[in-house]
């Protein structure tokens, strides 16, 4: 009679767990209660194997030492397996688990994540964050692109049909899309990389880590123009009406080169992305000119002119 | 070799997750009550029941009495004994960490976010454990707003108090006075808006909170909302104008970013769409930042010429 599965699934996690050595699957077939049919049991083990590598166990499959002929053997490193207890407070949970009902990344869910902590914890007081935040958008590389991320492994990414191998420093969200920044090796320098734009599953690569990033200014929001592949070219633009309030807040002051009045403003952008910088500034209508480089001056000039006949 | 991210789980291994995380955390309290543990892991007290059955036939070979984990239920407590191969939770995996990690930062970036609370500290810790400084490797912005403006907005939204608002409207590119009651914040695309009922226009709304000069929390109270404020906001108004584009297929995210009435597509991958136009310079934005991507196929009246007339007003600026 073979026990239940879950119980099974359980008594094998414990088992490879508490394994100093490999467990043979003959030992597992023996131990655990699987069908004697040899056919049947390596069906049933072949599926709680994928089951515990589906939650993300690290299932090990090492040579069993000293056993003649070789033989291979399971085992769950506890090492990789165990949770340091990262000693959060009754607070400190509610508080995470608040943010996570207020966020979320759609199709992850937040509460296998909670119940390692220590589980759903209410806040005391019924404090509210007063924002609900419309799910932000999936990506399929985004949990691989933070595992490589956390671990200091280059990727290989395919973008714009090319190849290209990236040290991935961290990831952004900005202005409703996620992006990686890392440096790019072909052309060693620091590069944005829209998730969505990145073509098929990005690969980490096995081998050496990279080194830290240079510090990241955290919080420092960038605009569209600054989020692309080109080489930078820094832009004057001046912005009048009601909109030069909404300049002066939102582009920082390491943007403003002068401020007219309320109404009036110039700033400098480093743009790596001109079709982007085009669209920010004609958004202005005639509120905003782009006084240098000539460059992309003409460029606008040029685009207006095709449109006003 | 290339790690792959794992599958969602199966109703199965959702049930063995939680044992897994359950166990741990039982065994090392001092006898919780039933039902603190029934709500710290969402699940019933049958389920409760069910699993703690489980929990009894669990442990290491040879699976005598003495080499299973021990559960005893005294009243409505709960202890286990036992359990050391279990001491500690499986550790997050990259989803599970991905999902808190962005949660916590996302809200601790909001404007005026506490940064040495619970949260900020929670934040910390576990980006701790995980072994990664979470404000070095994920940089979130949600949208930005004066503070002090996003905090009345929310003490309205959560005292169900009117507020007024000096707003600058981008669609129709002028500024006014307006009476709201605050229904909630939300981030979207990019920026944060507040959505509530506009006593201006006479029915629900979303500003953009940086667009917003002042906003002033009134003594005036409203009844709470009765539906989902999130709800579509942005039905169009019959009595808007209607233009036809025709779009190149590099424009295709127009339909996906606007709420276009009808989309016919045709072979050659380009589309024609309906559009209402509640405001004219939101069309002459449009078109302008299009270019020879998008023409107007019919429009009414002054519209139709709309495209025109804005780029030779902007190119005066630059003559």
């Amino acid at each position: 009679m073979p026990a239940p599965k879950l119980e099974r699934l359980l008594n094998l996690t414990a088992l490879l767990l508490a394994a100093r050595l490999p467990v043979t699957a003959e030992q597992i077939q023996r131990e655990l209660g699987y069908p004697e049919d040899q056919a049947a049991f390596r069906r049933a083990f072949e599926r709680d194997k994928d089951e515990l590598r589906s939650m993300g166990i690290p299932l090990r499959v090492e040579r069993v030492p000293g056993r003649m002929p070789e033989v291979d053997g399971y085992r769950i490193p506890r090492e990789e397996y165990a949770l340091r207890d990262p000693g959060l407070t009754t607070d400190e949970l509610a508080a995470l688990h608040l943010a996570a009902s207020a966020v979320q990344v759609e199709g992850m869910s937040p509460t296998a994540g909670l119940l390692k902590l220590g589980g759903l914890v209410p806040t005391a007081g019924g404090h509210e964050i007063g924002v609900r935040v419309a799910n932000l958008p999936a990506d399929p590389n985004l949990s691989l692109l933070f595992g490589a991320v956390s671990s200091r492994r280059p990727v290989r990414v395919r973008y714009h049909d090319r190849e290209r191998e990236v040290d991935p420093y961290r990831l952004e969200f900005q202005r409703g899309r996620w992006y990686l920044t890392g440096r790019d090796h072909s052309h060693d320098e620091e590069r944005n990389f829209r998730l969505d734009r990145v073509q098929g599953s990005v690969e980490v690569l096995e081998g050496p880590t990279f080194e830290g990033p240079p510090t990241a200014t955290p919080g420092r929001a960038r605009g569209p123009w600054a989020l692309g592949g080109d080489a930078v070219i820094n832009a004057k633009v001046q912005i009048d009406g009601p909109q030069a309030r909404w300049a002066i807040q939102h582009l920082g002051p390491d943007n403003i080169v002068s401020v007219q009045g309320e109404d009036s403003v110039v700033v400098e952008l480093p743009v790596t992305n001109r079709q982007a910088f085009r669209s920010f500034v004609l958004g202005f209508l005639d509120h905003a000119e782009v006084l240098e480089p000539p460059e992309l001056r003409d460029e606008i000039v040029a685009w207006l002119e095709a449109m006003a006949g | 070799m290339s790690t792959k991210p794992p599958a969602p789980p199966s109703p199965s291994a959702e049930r063995l997750q939680r044992l897994l995380a359950m166990v741990p955390w039982i065994a090392a309290q001092d006898g919780p009550t039933l039902a603190e543990v029934s709500q710290r892991f969402d699940i019933t007290p049958a389920q409760l029941a069910a699993d703690l059955e489980v929990i009894w036939l669990v442990g290491l070979p040879p699976y005598t009495p003495d080499a299973l984990v021990d559960v005893v239920q005294e009243g409505d407590r709960v202890w286990i004994h036992y359990a050391e191969v279990f001491e500690s939770a499986h550790r997050l995996t990259p989803d599970q960490a991905v999902a808190l990690l962005t949660a916590g930062a996302s809200v601790l970036a909001l404007p005026g976010a506490d940064s040495e609370g619970f949260l900020a500290r929670g934040v910390e810790k576990l980006a701790g454990v995980l072994g990664v400084d979470a404000e070095q490797i994920l940089d979130i912005d949600l949208g930005a707003a004066p503070p002090e403006i996003l905090d009345v907005l929310r003490r309205g939204a959560s005292e169900h108090r009117q507020v007024r608002l000096d707003y600058y409207s981008h669609g129709r590119d002028s500024r006014t006075d307006r009476d709201i009651d605050p229904h909630l914040v939300q981030a979207q695309e990019g920026s944060l808006y507040v959505v509530g009922h506009c006593h201006v226009a006479g029915g629900r709304r979303r500003f953009r909170v940086d667009r917003i000069a002042s906003a002033t929390l009134l003594d005036t109270t409203f009844p709470p909302p009765d539906d989902d404020a999130t709800a579509e906001v942005f039905a169009a108004d019959d009595g808007d104008p209607r233009v036809v584009l025709e779009l190149s297929p590099t424009a295709h995210w127009v339909s996906e970013v606007h709420p276009v009435e009808a989309v016919e597509e045709r072979p050659d991958g380009s589309t024609v769409v309906t559009l209402a136009v509640a405001a004219a310079p939101w069309l002459d934005r449009l078109l302008i930042s299009l270019g020879p991507e998008a023409r107007i196929r019919s429009a009414p009246g002054e519209l139709a010429d709309s495209a025109r007339r804005a780029a030779a007003r902007i190119l005066a600026r630059y003559r």
